[in-house]
């Protein structure tokens, strides 16, 4: 009886002892992080225009990162009329506390290694040959290619959805995604897409963007 | 009572707050009286030896009178109750005072934020000097306010609860209402209507400040400068 009694005691001690043993160290779960995200960018992070979510793949982790460091740190998505910025910024916000930052670099680590997402196009009226003389402002940051320059902020635009890049080039434009003068990026990019006199040139510009994009993915074997 | 655990920094919260605390207390009074009897008669009543359980059908006067006085006199509670409810709603929600210093301000719920709309140093709304703030309402102690609140897309519920105050915002339709700070501070402003995935992280700030602190705060963050207003 009381061996018997002093053997479930030391078990359950055991098993005590076990429970109470911390886990082995494991860093934020960047796929179960995105689970959020996907709400609205969808499982494949390929952007919905329905939730104003823009595609998120093709885009390199530094971009990402900055950019939802930003969101998260009210530097982007914080004017009265940032539709799509609000929600995003409301977003960040989900990203609290200690773990915050480790947080950010997970889910973003898991987005960049998703595969690219070709967004299908939503507006033909773009006419790429205008807009190859309206790109040639852009190469200096964003390269001939479109594929962007990390050493100057610069993302790669030629897997984004046309009609965010249309939406980013009117909120550029108008202040609405540059109105925080700490974001120096956006400072830049006002000045910009200023250089668009209107939305026909915008759509011009994004009609080349995407052919410069259709140039590269025939050029390249399918995987 | 109420205001111990959150402070009461409107005229209509005191009035929210008695209706609180008349229908805790009537309905906090007959649930101990009738807890009480249920108790002391089963207590009465238990088991004993010899004693036969008896059927009661309850249908002698003597024994119906349980449930008719009681009842009557709830329905007695019923009538203040109702009587300082409509009162109450009466005076947030269908009367709009009107005072010379009145000032209006634009709510605006979108996902996932709110808009404030402000009115610069000329004291009107749809001007040049209006200043709009995310998440950020500033208003003056003891003035009296008009809110037109609007809704950018779905469904939310403008929610102040150191006013008292709850009122769903309609895309579509512009909801007026009013209220007046007594105290100043920084209370939580909330959204109390499931709007999106968002919904819990669109928590804004209510700023109540003294006249001279608001004017310092309009100054600094109107475009356009008190002078220019004051010398058109
Ligand atoms: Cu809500």
């Amino acid at each position: 009886m009381g061996a018997t009694f002093s053997r479930t005691l030391g078990a359950a001690l055991a098993l005590a002892a076990l429970a109470a043993a911390p886990v082995q160290a494991e860093g934020p779960d960047g796929a179960e992080l995105f689970q959020l995200c996907a709400q609205c960018h969808g499982a494949d992070a390929g952007g919905r225009e329905l939730f104003l979510a823009p595609n998120l793949t093709g885009l390199p982790e530094w971009y990402l990162l900055g950019q939802l460091r930003n969101f998260h740190a009210g530097l982007r998505g914080m004017h009265p009329d940032d539709t799509p910025g609000l929600r995003m910024f409301a977003m960040a916000r989900s990203f609290a506390g200690a773990l915050a930052d480790a947080e950010m670099q997970a889910v973003v680590a898991y987005i960049a290694k998703l595969p690219v997402a070709v967004p299908e196009p939503t507006f033909t009226d773009g006419d790429p040959a205008k807009g190859a003389a309206f790109y040639q402002v852009c190469t200096a940051c964003h390269g001939a290619d479109g594929k962007g320059n990390q050493a100057l902020n610069a993302p790669p635009l030629t897997a984004e959805s046309d009609w965010y890049l249309l939406s980013s080039l009117e909120r550029y434009k108008s202040g609405v995604r540059s109105s925080d003068p700490r974001n120096a990026n956006a400072q830049l990019m006002r000045g910009m897409a200023a250089t668009l006199p209107d939305e026909q040139a915008m759509k011009d510009v994004i009609a080349y963007i995407r052919s410069l994009g259709a140039a590269q993915a025939s050029a390249q074997p399918a995987p | 009572m109420i205001e111990r655990l959150l402070p009461a920094a409107s005229t209509s919260a005191t009035e929210i707050d008695f209706l609180f605390s008349l229908i805790f207390w009537l309905v906090g009074f007959w649930f101990v009286l009738s807890e009480a009897i249920f108790f002391g008669l089963i207590l009465r009543f238990r088991k004993r030896e010899g004693r036969k359980a008896q059927y009661v059908t309850g249908e002698l006067q003597s024994e119906k009178r349980w449930i008719t006085v009681p009842h009557l006199l709830v329905l007695v509670c019923d009538v203040f109750i109702v009587f300082f409810a409509v009162r109450a709603w009466h005076q947030v929600k269908q009367d709009l005072p009107t005072a010379p210093t009145q000032q209006v301000v634009r709510v605006e719920g979108a996902q996932w934020a709110w808009i404030f709309t402000h009115p610069g140093p000329d004291g009107k709304l749809d001007s040049a000097d209006d200043i709009r703030k995310v998440n950020e309402l500033h208003v003056e102690v003891d003035r009296l306010y008009h809110f037109q609140l609007t809704s950018r897309d779905v469904l939310h519920s403008f929610s102040v609860p150191v006013f008292r105050l709850k009122q769903d915002a309609i895309p579509g339709r512009v909801i007026t209402g009013w209220f007046q700070p007594t105290k100043t501070g920084e209370h939580d402003v909330q959204c109390a209507e499931i709007c999106g995935i968002g919904h819990g992280l669109m928590p804004a700030r209510i700023h109540i400040e003294t006249s001279e602190q608001h004017a310092a705060w309009i100054a600094a963050n109107s475009t356009v400068s008190v002078a220019a207003v004051a010398g058109r």
